[in-house]
């Protein structure tokens, strides 16, 4: 039967290597949309790593794009904005960092560490971030006061990076960097481990993370030691983040920008709540991807619809055929099923073409972040619908040629 | 006989409704999507009210520093443009210079509700590169920003906001704690128009700090407005030549030792942007080719479903065309015959593309989602859409026409399948 379904296939392949094509584009456009969909739904059940709920965000604006200076005077007014916020009573507790979550762009580097590699987000924070944020403390120790006089800098990783780069050794105390870089690079040494910071938000993918040490809090003596322009350690934090007690009204927003502005003049502050910030930027990430799922979901429709009016033309062709069968004694489910099983077969074509081409991202290694998971799913996920639409567009013209009389078509032979 | 051509093409299409309906609704959505991106892009890079003068404008917007290991790149820096772009106003070929900053977000609290502005700090030069139409009042001037003195030119919306749509002329607001008097009101501009957008202009002067003043790479721009496009090629010329004198300029030679960057128009800036990672002047007519790329790469799958239907209707029609050619008619006739059919339907679906593309983008103007967008369909979107509908008619009706010039005519009499 299907060797001989095959065969009528072969027999009409020019008009059939067309509604392959189109089934292979429209496979593609439903693995691109599929497997973005899973890769989302994917990250979004993944612990996220802190709490946005009760947060503010107060963002510093320096009246400088440089990120290379942070001039002792700086460095004071920060210190002044840091405590002054942490003095006020609603506030339980504040940090400063170069980053916070849901802002665009970030801080990506590349360490060589114990021989290899590693390619990690960064961000530098003050000691109150771990408490600020609640980030879950796996290993070790958060920052604390003192670190600012330790001879080498304390890092804090996540646990993806840190099973990354020390495996099931334990990691805290270990170098983090080349030692061949020894003395032109400063020493930096893993004081703890978290359990995760997915500094993107819901929607970004796992990745590494790293926490530096931002040396604010004592004074002049940090200050006055303070490396020179284009050392990674002169960036200014930009940022202030600030957890509120439970029950803090709408109106502390307004009190602590203009707080903020009191301490330093020279400075412009936006303060929002880190729940704005997420909402705007899943606005801004997802809104593109609806409006592409939205024309994906009009293409399908479109190829739906042709496929209905071809298949449909292509019976109608072949009338006599039908009839032929019915006449011998077929019945009109074998006719129905021999119709919706070459569709198939159809589609089969088209799909395996589609993986074909699919198959050499990851031979190729194009794009990485796509999980094997998430890629295998996003296939079968693509070839269920693809083999659903299909079968639905097979219905209605199948169902006219099986009610076909074997009187009528086989007339006009 | 084109006429004839054009009659037939319309019982063709009457005729069999289902099929019409099909190839209609696949060109007109295919051609609304395309609608949309050429509406967007014609926003951002085609000069339009206020920027009178777009067409001989040339921009020093993206600036970078490179070295061996490091790149940073940016807009482009105050001490450049002050030093060494805003002194070429002298130059012959160029009618005006002026400088400005990105907008910024800016934050005031009214009867405790907060109000975000994006605030544009520019020189009073500005004022006459773009032409606005007042509303209420006029530009604070040249002499104002050297006195930096706090005077401010704020947009519909932002009026609405503070004023109630009240006149402000006059009347002050507090922006970031600095309070600004309003010296004019204009209509608000769409942020797709990025040297122009803002909802509140105040002058560089009254900036908080002066750390903007050392920046080579930074977050300004500057526009050069030339006499005649034909001088571009010599302020080009200039602007490198004076990016290699601002070198000495960089703080840490040892990191980086070159300045990127160039006097662009906005395609030329967008080229440069997107196609080189460390901003080297890039080829608007490899973007061009990327764009096209990317519009023929969306229409392949609409294409080939259009192919197959059309080659269903050939079928239809089989005894027609096998009459014509047993009376003569040659298979180069009978290809441009289907041709003109095709070009006819997908002209006929790119006209209800037009009508839905324009509900399409009042919906976007409606939903907000890019603030004051003003998309529309102007002469020149139109004609970009025209020759779209006209591209995709021949990119799909070649195929089935050669198919249908070939069917042998005996066999096309009889009925039978290709």
């Amino acid at each position: 039967m299907i060797r001989h379904l095959f065969k009528l296939v072969w027999n009409r392949k020019r008009t059939n290597a067309l509604i392959i094509l189109e089934i292979f584009f429209s496979f593609l456009v439903l693995f691109v949309v599929g497997t973005l969909g899973l890769y989302l739904w994917d990250n979004v059940q993944r612990p996220l790593g802190f709490s946005y709920e009760r947060v503010l965000v107060a963002t510093i604006d320096m009246e400088q794009s440089d990120d290379n200076t942070f001039d002792p005077a700086q460095v004071a007014t920060f210190e002044r904005l840091l405590r002054e916020t942490q003095s006020l009573a609603p506030v339980e507790a504040a940090a400063g960092a170069i980053i916070v979550p849901y802002s665009l762009g970030g801080y990506n580097g590349s360490w060589k560490v114990n021989g290899r590699r590693v390619e990690t987000e960064f961000n530098e924070v003050t000691i109150g971030f771990k408490e600020t944020m609640g980030l879950h403390l796996l290993q070790g120790r958060w920052f604390q006061k003192g670190d600012e006089a330790l001879p080498w800098r304390p890092v804090v990783l996540n646990a993806a990076l840190a099973r990354e780069v020390f495996g099931e050794t334990d990691p805290i105390g270990k170098r983090f960097g080349d030692p061949s870089k020894e003395g032109t690079e400063p020493e930096r040494r893993v004081v703890g481990v978290v359990s995760e910071f997915r500094c993107n938000g819901e929607l970004s993918g796992p990745g590494n993370y790293t926490f530096m040490f931002k040396r604010v809090g004592l004074g002049e003596a940090a200050a006055a030691g303070g490396p020179g322009p284009g050392s990674s350690l002169s960036r200014p934090p930009r940022n202030l983040v600030v957890k509120v007690r439970p029950g803090t009204p709408v109106e502390f927003e307004e009190q602590l920008a203009k707080r903020l502005q009191a301490v330093a003049p020279a400075w412009s502050f936006v303060v929002k709540p880190l729940a704005q910030m997420r909402e705007s930027s899943f606005r801004l990430r997802l809104t593109p991807l609806v409006a592409g799922a939205i024309v994906a979901l009009f293409l399908m429709v479109m190829v739906g619809l042709g496929l209905i009016g071809v298949l449909w033309q292509n019976l109608l062709q072949r009338t006599r055929e039908m009839g032929l069968r019915r006449a011998a004694g077929a019945s009109r489910s074998s006719v129905h099923a021999q119709v919706l099983l070459e569709q198939m077969i159809l589609t089969s074509f088209g799909v395996l073409l589609g993986v074909v081409l699919v198959a050499q991202i990851p031979l190729l290694d194009l794009i990485s972040f796509i999980r094997p998971k998430v890629f295998t799913g996003g296939i079968v996920l693509s070839m269920l619908s693809i083999y659903l639409l299909a079968a639905l567009c097979a219905l209605y013209p199948s169902a006219m040629a099986s009610r076909v009389q074997p009187a009528e078509a086989l007339r006009y032979e | 006989m084109i006429r004839n051509y054009l009659k037939i093409a319309l019982k063709v299409l009457l005729r069999r409704k289902f099929f019409t309906f099909i190839s209609l609704f696949g060109v007109s959505l295919t051609l609304v999507v395309l609608l949309v991106a050429t509406a967007l892009l014609d926003n951002v890079f085609a000069a339009q009210a206020p920027e009178v003068l777009g067409n001989r404008t040339l921009g020093v917007y993206l600036m970078g520093m490179t070295g061996p290991e490091s790149t940073r790149t940016g807009f482009a820096g105050y001490q450049f443009l002050d030093r060494f772009v805003r002194p070429m106003a002298k130059l012959p070929a160029v009618e005006a210079v002026t400088c400005f900053s990105l907008p910024e977000t800016g934050v005031s609290y009214l009867d405790g509700k907060k109000i975000e502005s994006s605030v544009k700090h520019t020189d009073g030069e500005f004022w006459r590169v773009m032409r606005f139409d007042f509303l209420e009042g006029g530009p604070f001037t040249a002499e104002d920003d050297r006195n930096a003195r706090f005077v401010a030119v704020i947009n519909e919306a932002t009026r609405d906001k503070f004023f109630a749509g009240q006149p402000a002329l006059g009347r002050t607001l507090e922006v970031d704690g600095q309070r600004f008097k309003v010296v004019g009101v204009v209509p608000d501009v769409p942020i797709l128009r990025i040297a122009p957008y803002a909802d509140v202009w105040v002058p560089i002067g009254t900036s908080k700090s002066d750390l903007y003043k050392k920046e080579l790479v930074g977050n300004f721009m500057g526009l050069i407005v030339a006499r005649s496009r034909a001088d571009f090629p010599q302020i080009k010329a200039e602007v490198q030549s004076r990016l290699e004198q601002a070198k000495p300029l960089i703080y840490d030679p040892k990191q980086f030792e070159r300045l990127m960057g160039g006097a662009d128009t906005p395609f030329e800036a967008a080229a440069r942007l997107l196609l080189s990672s460390r901003l080297e002047e890039g080829s608007p007519q490899k973007l061009w080719a990327v764009l096209i790329g990317l519009a023929v790469a969306f229409m392949l799958l609409p294409t080939v479903n259009l192919v197959n239907i059309n080659l269903s209707r050939i079928m239809d029609r089989s005894s027609e065309i096998g009459v014509r050619k047993a009376f003569g008619a040659s298979s180069w006739t009978l290809i441009g015959q289907f041709v003109i059919e095709n070009v006819v339907l997908t002209l006929v679906g790119g006209a209800l593309g037009l009508l839905l593309g324009l509900l399409a983008l009042q919906a976007i103007n409606a939903s907000e989602v890019i603030p004051y967008a003003r998309l529309a369909i102007n002469l020149r979107v139109f004609l970009y859409a025209l020759l779209i509908a006209l591209f995709f008619g021949l990119f799909s009706g070649v195929y089935p026409a050669w198919r249908m010039s070939r069917l042998h005519p005996v066999k096309a009499l009889r009925g039978r399948s290709v």
